[in-house]
This record gives C-alpha cells, structure tokens and sequence, in this order.
C-alpha cells in the first residue's frame, strides 16, 4: 500500500484536511462566538475585542434573564411542548404505523395512498388556520400539539421499520394467545427502539424549534422560548430596557446571545446520544421508503 | 387454534374474499389502532384540504371554514392582475432555482470529499460537528447571523474594519445580500446532513470498483471521477429530480424572520404573501386562492419528477 501513496496523493489528503477543518470551523464558530459575548465584560464588547475568546468572565447577561419571569415561563412552555407533543406524535404515529404495515390488511394499500397523498397536497395556511381556530384550539396549549401528532414522513420511517421485523416473532405470539394490542406494545415496540428514537428526536427537535404556529395560535403567556427571542431579536420584547443603564444596547447584545444559548444547549446536548439511530434511521427512509 | 395457525403460516394476501367476517374477527384489533390516527387525519389534513374552497368562496368572519357564497375564479381573476403577487412569484422561482443550483451539488461534494478522509475519528468528529446545525431553530439561526453581521458589534464587520478599514455594512438590511444570505444560511445548515444519504451510497459502492481502478493506475481524482460519482449517479438523480418537485417549498419561517422593509423587494415570496394578505389583513378568501394555486403548481412538480424519477432510475418516493 505504501507504494500507492504517492506525492499526489499526499497533496490530496492536505486539501481535505484543510477543506474539513474549514468546515468544522464554519461550524463551530457561530456557536463560539455567541458563547464568548454572553459571558464576556460588558467594556469588552463595547471595544469590540471579543471574538471567540471571553473576555473576562460576566455572568449578568444570564442572571438578567433568569430573573425575568416571562424567560422561564416560555422555557417551561417549550419543554411542555417538546415533551407532551413527542409523545402524542410517538403514540399516534406507532398505532396507525402497525396496522399499515401489515400488507393482508383489507384497505392497507387505500389507506396508504391517504397518508402519501396529504403529504404532497394540503388545504395551506389559511383554511388549516381556519380550521384551528372554528375548533377553539386558538389560544390552547392543544393548538401546538394536536395539529402535528402524526408527519407523514416520520410514519413512513416507521412502517418500513415494523415491515422488518421477522413475522414468525408475531406468529409465535398470536399462537400463544396474545391479541395484536399485547404483540405491539409487549413485542414490537421494544423491538423498534431504533427507530422509534429516531422520530423521537425529529419530533422532539421539530417541537422544541417551533415558533411559528405559537405566534398565529397562542396568547403571550403561552409562547414557547423560540418565539420570545424571536421578539427579543425583533426588539418587541421589553427585555432590553431591563437593563436600564448606559450600556445598555450592550448588554442588549449579551442578552440575546444568553437566550440564544440556552434555548439551545438541550437539543445540541441530546443529539449526539441519539446519532447513532437518527442516520440509520435516515438512510432506512429514504432510501427505501 | 388449527385454523388459527393456518391462517397466520399462509399470511401474506392469503385470505378468501369471501370470509370478511373472518378477516375482522382476527384483524379488528389493528383496525381499532387505527381509529384515532384515521379521525386525526380527517380533521387536520383532509378537511383543510376542503378547506381550500374558500378560494371560490366569498368569506365572512365567524361563519366556518368553508365560506357564505360562491363566486367562481373572481380571486383568482384577482391575483392575476396583481403586481405584488407576480413580484412574489418571481421572487420564489428566482430564489428556489439559486437554492438549488448552488445547495444541490455542495452536500455530493462534501459526501465525496468526507469519505476520502482516513482517520476515522477525525472522520467521524467532522461528521458530528457538521449535522448539527441542522437540529438548530431558524430563529436561532437567523438570530446568530443578525449578531455576526451587526454593523455596530458583529464579528464579520468588526474584522472588515479593522483588517481592510471598510466602513460598516448593514448586511441584513440591504435587499444586495437577502438572497445570498438566504442561500449560505442553508448551505450551512443543511449541508451535512444531507450529504448522509450520499455517504450511505458512497459506502455502499462495490470496493473491487476502486481495486481495479487503482491497478489500472488511477490516482485519488481519477476514482472518484471514474468510480465514485458514475456508481452514486443514480442517487444524485434521483435526489435531483425530488429537489426539482419541492422547489416551491421554500423555507417560508426563514424568509419571514429576514424579511425587513428595505429587502421586501426581493424577500416577498409567495408563502409571505399568503400570509400577510390572509392573517394580517385577513382577506382570507383571496390569500386561500394564492395558497391554492401555488400548492397545485407544487402538486404537478412533484408528481411529474417523480414519474420521470421512476422512468429514469426505477426510484421514485411512491
């Protein structure tokens, strides 16, 4: 093999080292920086010496927001959210992923074009706004939870899923007296935690991100973390004025990158946990679904 | 308990169409799962679906979703003679078609250039690092490129200043940079996680492939030339032609969280439209009809890549 390594070749391993260190920093940079200004001294970021190195240590910008009563009651609403919403989507999406993929089941195929064919055609905003709000969802905790139990995508994941598991485990428990309730929840689920964490994460991930549907349903006191930095970005949030004091577009700064982090650090703690079963998971659905 | 098992040995598609009362008494169980998925997806995407007659409907608030009174293409009539609409469709296939010329080839590149890495770890830690901005919120996305372009304290103009003494630029203000920015936010999120699909086919090449190339004396370039992207052509198509079917879906949450007065020239896409003529001033009726006519464009892009992915490449995703 050593004969193979040419000049050439070690040229080559060079450029994509360089080429992947980049993109590690593309990366990585943003999330430093905004670490780096949250923490730093409210004079060093006046002077502009923070890059992504804190300059000096400075907690206020997170004390500030911490005693800022509406901050924790968005942050508990998204872990509200995230929690209630991740296992109505797990338990609705597995319940109509079993049956489906079950081929001898009269209507599997009529139902299945029912599932993919709402994923390329939907009534849009309006008449889906429309909808929540004739239901009275508007202004609920239901309105971010109800209308996303089941995405077509992740249910595809999952039939596929269930479609490998070898059929005589099920034979051998139907035999032994167990109804398809007693298989899926005794045999099934414990055999698909794979991918059920991985529509998990998608899920959690989609309902921990969302700021949108709490911005057209929800009432102030029930927005998720997500939309109250977005009025902090927007200036629509009184958090700024907080501060009260000279430097105060400064710490402003250092507020903003304080929120930003800590809305954040939960799902970049959580995935590399899950890593390992979302790429499987990933490379199952699309390839072969 | 015989006939039990008989049945279940012959599974697959072997039951008599005449014994449906049969077929229920084994099977009710799975069609009670399916009972509250089934309700779920009547109330919240069929009826929506209905919904969308409110596009020839006229509508007034509090009567339902579904309108008082017909009244044929008259907003559709309506749309088409209006001058913010046509802006926001060019808008949308100018911006989709940037997307897809420039965040299409990068992540193949990326997949290609990963997997040429030796060190597994270092592979492995590029990997990581790379999918994760892809599970950050838009809004914290858009927050932190708010906070590197700042004119006053962002990093980029900040270095600008001080290494090239360029006065500081209003990047997220100026309609020159919306569509770049657009673009590069998704390269950055997006890149290395959709480069895994093309890993996966990358791994899944045959490795006599590449001994033989190398005996007949290709260097590194050579192979993938010559090996890895002929074997992964099928993948790239097929990817290309679902991208080609999605391209009007673009990140609506996105360009709402950018959009500012001064770049609503080039940031009004069809999505922000519908959303600003339908919820904010609640003509719901006419932004319905916009809604609908781009979703049934969506529709025929979808379901004519889709049937040239299959006649092309035997995939397609159904």
């Amino acid at each position: 093999m050593k004969a193979c390594r040419s000049k050439g070749s070690i040229v080559f391993d060079v450029i994509i080292y360089i080429i992947m260190i980049f993109v590690l920093l593309v990366c990585l940079v943003p999330f430093l920086y905004m670490l780096a200004v949250s923490i730093s001294e409210p004079k060093a970021i006046i002077n502009n010496e923070v890059a992504l190195i804190p300059v000096g240590i400075n907690f206020e910008a997170y004390k500030q927001i911490f005693a800022y009563p509406n901050f924790f009651k968005a942050y508990g609403n998204t872990i509200f959210y995230t929690v209630v919403g991740t296992l109505i989507a797990l338990i609705m999406t597995t319940l109509f992923a079993y049956p489906l993929s079950k081929k001898s089941l009269r209507g599997q195929k009529f139902f299945m074009k029912l599932v993919v064919f709402s994923m390329f055609f939907s009534g849009g905003l309006i008449p889906n706004y429309l909808l929540i709000s004739s239901l009275n969802l508007t202004g609920t905790r239901f309105a971010m939870l109800v209308p996303f139990a089941i995405n077509q995508f992740n249910l595809i994941i999952l039939i596929n899923f269930f479609k490998s598991i070898p059929n005589e485990i099920e034979e051998a428990a139907l035999i032994d007296g167990l109804g398809y309730f007693g298989i899926l929840r005794r045999i099934v689920v414990p055999l698909s935690k794979p991918a059920l964490a991985t529509i998990g994460l998608y899920t959690a991930v989609f309902f921990w991100n969302d700021w949108f549907n709490g911005l057209i349903y929800l009432n102030t006191d029930q927005f998720p973390v997500m939309l109250f930095l977005r009025n902090i970005v927007n200036g629509t949030s009184m958090l700024g004025d907080a501060a009260g004091s000279a430097d105060k577009a400064t710490i402003a700064i250092s507020i903003k990158s304080a929120v930003i982090i800590t809305s954040t650090l939960p799902i970049i703690i959580l995935y590399p946990f899950l890593q390992k079963y979302f790429v499987k998971g990933l490379t199952i659905g699309s390839v072969k679904g | 308990m015989a006939i039990y098992k008989k049945q279940h040995l012959h599974k697959q598609d072997y039951i008599p169409k005449s014994s449906f009362r049969k077929h229920l008494t084994r099977y009710w169980q799975l069609y009670a799962m399916m009972i509250l998925p089934l309700i779920y997806f009547i109330v919240f995407k069929y009826i929506p679906m209905f919904g969308n007659v409110l596009a020839f409907r006229r509508y007034r608030p509090g009567m339902g979703p579904f309108g008082v009174k017909w009244v044929g293409f008259r907003y559709f009539k309506m749309f088409m003679q209006d001058s913010a609409f046509w802006n926001a469709f060019g808008n949308t296939i100018i911006l989709s078609l940037l997307n897809l010329l420039i965040n299409f080839p990068i992540p193949i590149i990326f997949a290609i250039l990963i997997n040429e890495v030796r060190n597994v770890h270092f592979k492995k830690a590029v990997q990581t690092v790379s999918y994760m901005p892809r599970f950050i919120s838009t809004v914290v996305v858009i927050a932190i490129l708010g906070e590197i372009l700042s004119p006053s304290s962002g990093l980029l103009n900040n270095f600008l200043q001080s290494t090239f003494g360029i006065e500081p630029i209003y990047f997220m203000n100026d309609a020159k940079y919306f569509r770049k920015l657009y673009i590069l936010t998704d390269t950055w999120q997006y890149t290395g996680w959709t480069a895994i699909i093309y890993l996966a086919a990358i791994t899944g090449i045959n490795s006599d492939l590449f001994e033989a190339a190398k005996i007949d004396g290709a260097n590194r370039l050579q192979q993938i030339f010559y090996v890895t992207i002929p074997s992964i052509m099928p993948t790239i198509m097929v990817l290309l032609i679902l991208n080609v079917g999605r391209m009007l879906s673009l990140g609506f949450e996105k360009v709402l969280l950018m959009y500012t007065p001064s770049n609503s020239g080039v940031s009004d896409i069809i999505d922000t439209l519908v959303y600003r003529t339908g919820l904010a001033n609640q003509n719901y009726s006419y932004a319905t009809a916009i809604g609908l006519f781009s979703g049934i464009i969506g529709v025929i892009l979808v379901s004519s890549s889709n049937a040239i992915s299959k006649k092309l490449t035997d995939e397609g995703i159904y």
